[in-house]
């Protein structure tokens, strides 16, 4: 007669904290480091498209004379090449995971011209 | 003497991480000859090389396969770095190396969770998946990703542990190591689980000798070989390297030498994070690799030793990269061992080469 | 046991031999693999010694699409995953392999395709040629000893698209005949 070995951890299980959460209702507290998306402070932003150069999928489209960064999330991988590769530190990662859409979009932002501001 | 039937395996089989197909040539449940077909998912990524530079191709190379996601990484970064001539300052090296035993720690718990699958054995399932959900929340914590974990660059590392970090790695494996030991005193001496792994797919020394097989499936038979013996980067620094061998050859050995190795990962980690060096996580890479210049390396990824040849043309695209990965080494062996089995030990077999078939066919 | 690694080149006739001996040398296959090059594709066939930890990688060069070159499964089973995936993506016919798959490997929608050079890494090709072209004749005229900040100017000119370098030339042009009016 041999003995139920997993015996102890199945009768652990009866009272133990399970390993996962009853998600949507809770959600996990998301980690200080983790990727979840591309967040541009425009205020320090300089068009200079060093951003655009550096992305391995191409997301990024810096138009400097319409002063627009736009970033098309749908291909951004987050391996923060542009957040590293940007000279004024403009750029950074969230850690907000972005729900669900129906349609895909670029996310666009108007860079303010610091020029024209303080004229 | 029986009429022979062709039974057709794979691609989608509940029991195979990846798409494989084997055509299985049965005779009244024993299986005479097996015959692979791969080729589901060749994505051409090795001609990626002439779009992406080789600062970019480092994500490109994580992608190539979910599990062993930080080995391939790791390997693409050494060869370029040879090739460049670029020297890894320590406490990168220390640091490519935690996360690489973190990954062969994970990568070995979901085998083991479904090796007990394979034979039927499903709460063993759930419970290795628990406790490999803790290893991704880790990854997560240190790099900012479960599965790919984009934390290497040509030139060392782009994150540093803080000591405070490294406390918590530390203190959640040994909180793994309690219920761990109690999953692998299951599978090594449950008299089902012997029931139908003992004997089941032996493969001879000899055997894995002349069919050059690699990885934990070759250290069951007997044959002492694991890269990390070399003493390459961090692994030069440990007090003592013994890689884990099994004489049995069949899929028990396998089973056994799996699960030691993690106890092996969880030592080495320990080790090392005592040790650490203060010092820069990277040095910054500039220029091209010469024209013609050529690079080869090798790297114990959990599944067995994988080879990486890097060459460059002079412009900052490489010409060519190539990865050969362990599973692709092992299908011979694979078929060789399925030679006379019964029919219901297929999935046994085929799973205990590990098959990492992304990995086999970028 | 070291590891080190070694790279010779063999003649394309002399491969099986070579690899005879490395089987009655009881040395472990590690793999092969093909690189497409200018002038052909090189074939790289590895071998490691168990017994010192030297990896060697044995080079046949340059050779034209559709060669026949010997199968190695013979001495080694597992390669016939290497030569059926060669023969797919470049082109090298291999004789006599154990479980051949006769080009349905992989199932391609271009044949051949590690040998179809896009135009990105054509451009990038030539780039590379021209300023390793121009650093050499920079080089050349330095031992003649002539001015060193215009073949500075003349290296960085060659090595960008040519509106770019019209753009540049004529700024220089420019700056140049302000210095001028400036000195008259």
């Amino acid at each position: 007669m041999t003995s139920f070995k997993l015996g102890g951890m199945t009768f652990g299980s009866l009272f133990k904290k399970p390993e996962t959460c009853q998600y949507p209702a809770e959600k996990k507290e998301a980690p200080v480091g983790l990727r979840g998306h591309i967040v541009i402070d425009e205020d320090k932003c300089i068009l200079c498209g060093i951003c655009q150069k550096a992305c391995p999928c191409d997301a990024i489209n810096v138009d400097r004379k319409g002063r627009i960064w736009a970033i098309y999330s749908f291909h951004c991988i987050l391996c923060d090449s542009c957040v590293r590769a940007c000279p004024r530190q403009a750029l950074s990662t969230s850690p907000d995971l972005k729900s669900v859409t129906t349609g895909k979009f670029e996310s666009v932002s108007f860079i303010p011209d610091p020029k024209v501001d303080k004229a | 003497m029986g009429k022979a039937t062709v039974i057709p395996f794979g691609p989608q089989h509940p029991v195979l991480p990846e798409p494989l197909h084997l055509d299985l040539v049965v005779e009244d449940e024993k299986v005479v000859e097996a015959i692979p077909q791969i080729g589901f998912v060749h994505r051409g990524l090795e001609k990626l090389v002439e779009t992406k530079d080789y600062n970019q191709f480092v994500y490109v190379a994580e992608r190539i396969c979910g599990i062993c996601a930080m080995g391939h990484s790791l390997g693409y970064a050494e060869t370029v770095e040879q090739l460049m001539g670029v020297e890894v300052p320590k406490r990168a090296q220390y640091l490519r190396v935690i996360w690489h035993e973190l990954s062969r720690i994970h990568s070995h718990i979901l085998w083991l969770g479904l090796a007990a699958d394979a034979f039927g054995f499903e709460s063993m399932f759930m419970h290795c998946w628990r406790l490999r959900e803790r290893v991704l929340t880790l990854f997560e914590k240190t790099t900012g990703g479960r599965v790919i974990l984009s934390v290497v660059c040509v030139g060392g590392v782009v994150r540093d542990i803080d000591d405070a970090q490294m406390a918590e790695v530390i203190s959640v494996l040994e909180g793994i190591t309690d219920e761990y030991l109690q999953i692998m005193n299951t599978l090594i001496s449950d008299y089902s689980v012997k029931n139908r792994t003992v004997g089941v797919g032996y493969l001879s020394h000899e055997d894995a000798l002349e069919l050059s097989m690699v990885g934990p499936f070759a250290r069951a038979s007997n044959v002492n070989y694991d890269v990390r013996q070399f003493g390459k980067g961090a692994y030069g620094d440990l007090s003592d390297f013994q890689p884990i061998l099994s004489n049995e050859g069949d899929c028990y050995g396998r089973v056994v030498v799996r699960c030691k190795e993690v106890l092996q990962s969880i030592d080495i980690i320990k080790e090392l994070a005592a040790k650490m060096p203060a010092g820069d996580i990277a040095v910054p890479v500039k220029g091209a690799p010469a024209a013609d210049a050529e690079a080869c390396n090798v790297l114990e990824q959990p599944r067995g030793e994988c080879y990486y040849y890097a060459r460059g043309n002079g412009s900052k695209y490489l010409e060519r990269m190539r990865m050969r990965t362990p599973t692709s080494q092992n299908i011979a062996g694979m078929v060789k061992a399925l030679d006379g089995c019964d029919f219901a030990d297929v999935n046994m077999i085929v799973l205990t080469i590990d098959p990492c078939i992304s990995c086999t066919e970028r | 046991m070291k590891y080190t690694t070694q790279f010779t080149t063999i003649p394309a006739d002399s491969l099986s031999e070579t690899v005879a001996a490395c089987k009655q040398r009881q040395w472990r296959y590690v793999q092969t693999l093909a690189v497409n090059g200018e002038e052909g594709i090189d074939l790289i066939y590895s071998f490691m010694d168990m017994a010192t930890g030297l990896l060697e990688n044995y080079k046949v060069e340059k050779l034209a699409k559709g060669t026949h070159m010997p199968s190695i499964t013979g001495d080694f089973l597992e390669a016939f995953v290497w030569e059926n995936e060669i023969h797919d993506l470049f082109g090298i016919n291999f004789d006599g392999i154990a479980i051949d798959f006769h080009g349905a490997f992989y199932a391609l929608a271009t044949p051949e395709p590690m040998t179809v050079i896009s135009p990105a890494q054509k451009a990038a090709r030539e780039k590379a040629a021209k300023v390793a072209a121009a650093k050499a004749a920079k080089e050349a005229k330095a031992k003649v000893g002539q001015g060193a900040a215009a073949d500075d100017m003349e290296a960085k000119l060659a090595g960008m698209d040519p509106e770019k370098a019209a753009k540049v030339r004529a700024a220089m042009e420019v700056k140049a005949a302000k210095a001028e009016k400036e000195e008259k």
